[in-house]
């Protein structure tokens, strides 16, 4: 499940184009969005909280610039008056000086952002993961491996972008251009009536071009993504494309898809890009109306726009180094648009995992059972017990007794779907039931003691799942009282020996690569070996899928092991069955089954 | 580093077979670009400070050309404007051309006998892998190699035109601006390596942990483990965190950098400035044109940032991808077997890479052309591999294998996205519907195709998502009919099948399959009873033979799962 959840996982898409492509929707939301209070919601309950410091900090970056092009306008017409070198070098320190202050400003107000954003991400990973683990396993609606890892590594990772550039760029987009424009006013309502202009006509026409582009962009990186998502899928099946001798025609099939997306993607980029090449063309014209109107200005060929004045040259440099700045922040806003969807994307993606569902009773503390060579085996005991996995859904228990003696080893035969392996989980306190009562040691299974009880039952499963990691690690599983010794005893009980011997420290892991399904049998078995403080054994469907040889000397095993212990086997193998003290028909003892 | 090279090639090969001419328009469009901006930019000073020092007396300013530099000054802003697009749409398609001859590429290197056995043994992760890095590889051309060309042009161009004012400024600005603008980004390059590949790492490590989380939380709880998992967790996000903060300090800081030598070029830019006024080399509209190209020549540089931390990510990728572009894979070995004889083994050996003990040793055996063998014996004994090695994926370390041209029935049910048509037509490209169909009814699966409403045309899920693993099977199938060779490997054709259904997929077979020679691998009776010969292996080797007729044949039998 995991091999192939991982790959159905949606693939990152490409990056390029995709700014571009966004941008025809930038400044219109940039003129339509309120500044807020700084917070971005990720779902009521637990809002990221961001401070102000590093947006504010980059935007009196950005507003040095304002001293700094002053004293170079300053400097230019002081040589032009016939100033001196002496004068000068003063100018020229002074913007040495501020570009090293507005360098180390705009780097500490980034560090800021980040530092916060990393913050947040690292809470919203955690949450996310609490959640995932402390949902029932019986829990119908938990969401499939593949795809929570791929929300929380890598979907989750464009949370950092959106939250440390876009906050920035927001509102250096909204307090830049407008300190601009007033220092422009102060010298010329001209200059500033250009800029003025100029910038509101950006949305408008970007809008036109902008938004068809943006529909046939999304569908077109999905389509981007499905290209990985085409190799993968033939990769993964290339034993028979081998065997079919199918390498060459699938190979052009993949060049003919590739060619063809390529085509439709550079239509839609064209488009894309036309929109932030109007972006582009305004600022550029823009400046050049600025230039021009000030060269003509001060030719006197313009005489009006300065408040009744003439501008002097420095004046007019003043004005024309500042006319790309009120641009520069609108084309950096429009620049992190994608981090802005792809961050929303991943904090929505990261609050369906974070849904709540049916919980697992009892939680884990942290103190471990001292460990204790013996063990007592524990009966078990069920009471009218009612199940069903969903409110609505349809019961799977009814009214269920069973009792089991201690040390007694029973098999639950059923056909599939009867409710075999719903009763062992319960068992496990994995669920709570609907009602009834299940008792272990006579104690009665609740949230308050399921962790505790837990501690003292094995569970061995049909498909078992094998970890990343060595053989050693996937049998202690990282139980701190498992010596190296208890290892190598239960691997070699459980038959895997050899595979030890064979494999070594090389890792097995991900459903079980270089496992078979023998193999990964006798691991799980080995893993149940390795609790000597059980008193109650679970087996669900353990020779399942397995060959005479292999299931008959599993079955060895498992019952050599439970000897003195409680068994409990789910099973349709009935020569498995015949092996028990008692066989319990869960068809007739219960006919409400219909799982 | 020659081992750098080594890496690089293959990659560097990709992007110089394509479309050299298009990467090259590429680059010299962004050049254009940004030497229009800088123009732009240097032109309006000129424009402004010459206006402002002409318009000082009227018979200057009347007798100023201002035509000529408004004209220039509108038009370098509409060329950055048509330059800067033509550069975005030239590089994006020159990426996506490579990219796709990359996929390309890559896929028949893995589907080169070998590498492909050991992609099936891989784990899913490692195939995810393989995507990121495809697209790790785009930032190359578009983050690397186009700014650096660009960069490098505009720090020529701006030397030229400041050293046109005295030699030596031309000289030193150039020289600085090579030294900041490449020394930045290579002093960013070589911190962010480690990093950078420190956090592809731990991301993978993370995201097989969630899935380990998730899939195995059973075993976690009953082990009273699932705490600890969640703080493994939280400790993989922390080292994570730690590159991540690592490479956010080494971009930003280089930013920095970059802002710092900029002011420092400018700052000494107006002081030359100055001089060269006072020294009455040049007017102060040249000094206020010299000062808007110190103010934009690094800008260029700035767009190396980028493609520079994530040159570390890049190498891996070409690192982990480039042997699939070189290898050719084992040489075919076709050897046919003596007439009458479908397949002839002599004392082979077969060992999988990285394994001490043998897959296979000392077999000797042949097949009759026309014979069915199943291959008995408990998991491990080597029974795929058998397989395999008849199919031709794998090599032997010693012996001699002839076998006429077989295909191979995967254990797992191996469909595509794709429709059904699509997915039969694998077998045999040239199939007729006529045969198709034929082929359905011959494997079963005539009447459910036929209700479906889209027909052959019906497209399947990824990994054939959409059908029940019956009809998966029976598809699977349906594909081996249309196979011509004489020789089917089945590998547990009907595992996981209900008894009904795999009983019906095995006469089946047996009904299509006369006149050919069939190997099944089994532990299973029901796969193993159409068989005339079992072949009972035990680790790695046949231990005996048994044919239809002897007593130990029918112990065979019993001796396998019942159903």
């Amino acid at each position: 499940m995991a091999s192939t959840g991982a790959l159905a996982a949606p693939p990152r898409v490409a990056r390029m184009g995709t700014t571009a492509s966004r941008s025809g929707e930038s400044v219109i939301e940039t003129a339509l969005t309120e500044v807020d209070d700084g917070n971005i919601s990720s779902g009521r309950s637990d809002p990221i909280r961001l401070s102000r410091l590093g947006p504010v900090l980059q935007v009196l970056a950005s507003l040095l610039w304002l001293p700094q092009a002053g004293l170079l306008s300053l400097s230019i017409g002081s040589l032009a008056a016939g100033g001196t070198v002496g004068t000068v070098f003063w100018y020229a320190s002074g913007v040495l000086l501020l570009g090293i202050a507005r360098s180390v400003l705009a780097a500490l107000g980034n560090r800021v952002a980040f530092k916060e954003a990393r913050v947040a991400l690292s809470q919203c990973r955690a949450r996310a993961v609490g959640i995932l683990a402390s949902r029932s396993p019986l829990d119908p609606l938990r969401p499939a491996s593949g795809l929570a890892a791929s929300t929380l590594a890598e979907q989750a990772e464009a949370i950092v972008p959106y939250l440390s550039r876009f906050q920035p760029a927001r509102l250096r987009a909204t307090v830049v251009p407008l300190a601009i424009l007033l220092s422009l006013l102060a010298y010329s309502w001209v200059a500033a009536l250009v800029l003025l202009v100029a910038a509101p006509l950006i949305p408008i026409f970007m809008a036109l071009v902008g938004w068809r582009a943006k529909a046939a962009s999304e569908a077109q990186l999905a389509e981007m993504g499905g290209m990985n998502a085409f190799l993968l899928d033939r990769l993964r099946g290339l034993a028979t494309i081998r065997a079919l001798e199918a390498v060459e025609v699938t190979a052009s099939r993949l060049r003919t898809n590739a060619e063809n997306l390529r085509l439709r993607t550079m239509a839609v980029l064209r488009i894309a890009f036309l929109s932030s090449a109007v972006l582009e063309l305004f600022a550029a014209l823009g400046v050049a109306m600025v230039a021009v109107y000030v060269g003509f200005h001060l030719l006197g060929q313009l005489p009006f726009g300065a408040w009744g004045e003439k501008l002097s040259l420095g004046e007019g440099l003043f004005i024309l180094l500042l006319a790309p700045a009120f641009f520069e922040p609108l084309r950096d806003l429009s620049a992190v648009w994608h981090d802005r969807a792809a961050g929303e994307a991943a904090l929505d993606a990261l609050r369906r995992l974070s849904e709540k569902g049916p919980e697992l009773p009892g939680s884990e503390t942290d103190q471990r059972p001292p460990t204790t060579a013996g063990y007592t085996a524990s009966s078990v005991r069920i009471e009218n017990l009612r199940f069903r996995y969903s409110p609505h859904g349809s019961l799977v228990f009814d009214g269920f007794n069973l009792g089991v003696a201690s040390g007694e080893h029973i098999a639950l035969l059923a056909p599939s779907g009867k409710g075999k392996s719903t009763l062992l989980a319960l068992i496990a306190g994995l669920a709570l039931p609907e009602s009834g009562r299940i008792l272990i040691g006579g104690e009665a299974l609740s949230a308050d003691n399921a962790a505790r009880l837990r501690r003292n039952i094995a569970w061995i499963g049909q498909n078992p799942h094998v970890f990343a990691g060595t053989l050693s690690g996937n049998v202690t599983l990282g139980r701190p009282d498992i010596d190296r010794q208890a290892v190598r005893a239960a691997v070699n009980l459980a038959g895997l020996g050899e595979v030890a011997a064979r494999r070594g420290p090389a890792p097995v892991g991900e459903n079980g690569v270089g496992l078979s399904g023998g193999e990964a049998l006798r691991l799980a078995l080995a893993r149940v070996i390795a609790t000597p403080q059980a008193g109650l054994v679970l087996a669900d469907e353990p020779t399942a899928h397995l060959d005479t040889i292999t299931a008959g000397s599993i079955t060895d095993a498992l019952i050599a092991f439970a000897r003195g212990r409680t068994l409990i086997v789910a099973t349709h193998d009935p020569v498995l069955a015949a092996r028990m003290d008692r066989v319990v028909d869960l068809t007739t003892m219960n006919p409400e089954g219909v799982a | 580093m020659r081992r750098l090279v080594r890496q690089l090639r293959p990659i560097a090969a990709l992007f110089l077979s394509g479309n050299r001419a298009m990467l090259l328009a590429g680059t010299l469009l962004s050049v254009v670009t940004v030497l229009s901006g800088i123009a732009l930019l240097g032109l309006s000073g000129w424009f402004i400070t010459a206006t402002g020092i002409a318009g000082l007396s009227v018979t200057t300013a009347l007798a100023f050309d201002v035509f000529a530099p408004a004209a220039g000054i509108r038009f370098l802003a509409l060329a950055r404007t048509a330059a800067r697009y033509g550069e975005r749409l030239t590089t994006h398609d020159a990426t996506l051309r490579i990219l796709s001859d990359l996929r390309e590429r890559l896929f028949r290197g893995w589907a080169v006998s070998g590498a492909a056995g050991e992609l099936a043994k891989r784990p899913a992760r490692l195939l995810f892998r393989l995507t990121l890095d495809i697209d790790a590889l785009d930032s190359l051309y578009l983050r690397v190699l186009v700014p650096i060309a660009g960069a490098l042009l505009v720090a020529l161009a701006s030397g030229i035109a400041l050293g046109l004012m005295h030699p030596l400024l031309g000289l030193a600005v150039a020289t600085l601006l090579i030294i900041a603008g490449i020394g930045i980004p290579v002093a960013a390059a070589m911190a962010a390596r480690r990093p950078v590949q420190r956090r592809a790492c731990a991301l993978e490590v993370f995201r097989s942990q969630v899935i380990d989380l998730v899939a195995g939380q059973r075993e976690w709880i009953m082990a009273g483990r699932l705490r600890a998992r969640q703080e493994s967790l939280a400790a993989v996000d922390r080292y994570l965190s730690g590159s991540d903060d690592a490479l956010n300090r080494i971009e930003t800081w280089s930013d920095a950098g970059f802002g710092i030598a900029s002011a420092l070029l400018l700052a000494a830019t107006l002081v030359a400035m100055a001089f060269l006024v006072e020294a009455g080399s040049i007017g102060a509209p040249v000094a206020a044109l010299g000062l808007m190209l110190a103010l934009a020549a690094l800008e260029p540089f700035g767009a190396l940032r980028r493609g520079a931390i994530e040159l570390g990510r890049t190498l891996l990728a070409a690192y982990r991808i480039s042997p699939r572009l070189e290898d050719r894979g084992l040489a075919p070995v076709d050897i046919a077997p003596p007439p009458g004889a479908a397949v002839r083994l002599q004392d082979v050996a077969v060992r999988h890479p990285g394994t001490s003990a043998p897959a296979l040793r000392n077999m000797t055996f042949s097949i009759r052309d026309g014979g069915r063998i199943a291959l008995i014996g408990p998991s491990g004994a080597g029974k795929s591999t058998l397989l395999a090695l008849i199919a031709g994926e794998i090599g032997v370390e010693a012996g001699r294998v002839e076998c006429l041209k077989a295909t191979l029935l995967t254990q797992r049910t191996e469909l595509f996205q794709d429709s059904l048509r699509d997915n039969l037509r694998l077998a045999d490209p040239q199939a007729s519907d006529i045969c198709l169909w034929d082929a359905l009814d011959a494997a079963g699966l005539r009447r459910d195709v036929e209700a479906l409403p889209a027909g052959l045309e019906t497209l399947l899920g990824e990994g054939g998502h959409g059908l029940s693993g019956g009809q998966a099977r029976r598809l699977a199938l349906a594909r081996l009919f249309l196979r011509a060779t004489p020789l089917w490997l089945l590998d547990e054709p009907t595992e996981g099948l209900d008894g009904a259904t795999a009983r019906d997929v095995i006469d089946r077979l047996d009904a299509r399959s006369a006149g050919r020679t069939m190997v099944i691998a089994t532990h299973i009776r029901r796969e193993a009873a159409i068989a005339d010969r079992l072949a009972i292996m035990d680790r790695g080797t046949i231990i005996a033979v048994v044919r239809r007729g002897e007593p130990d044949f029918t112990d065979a039998l019993d001796a396998l799962r019942p159903d």
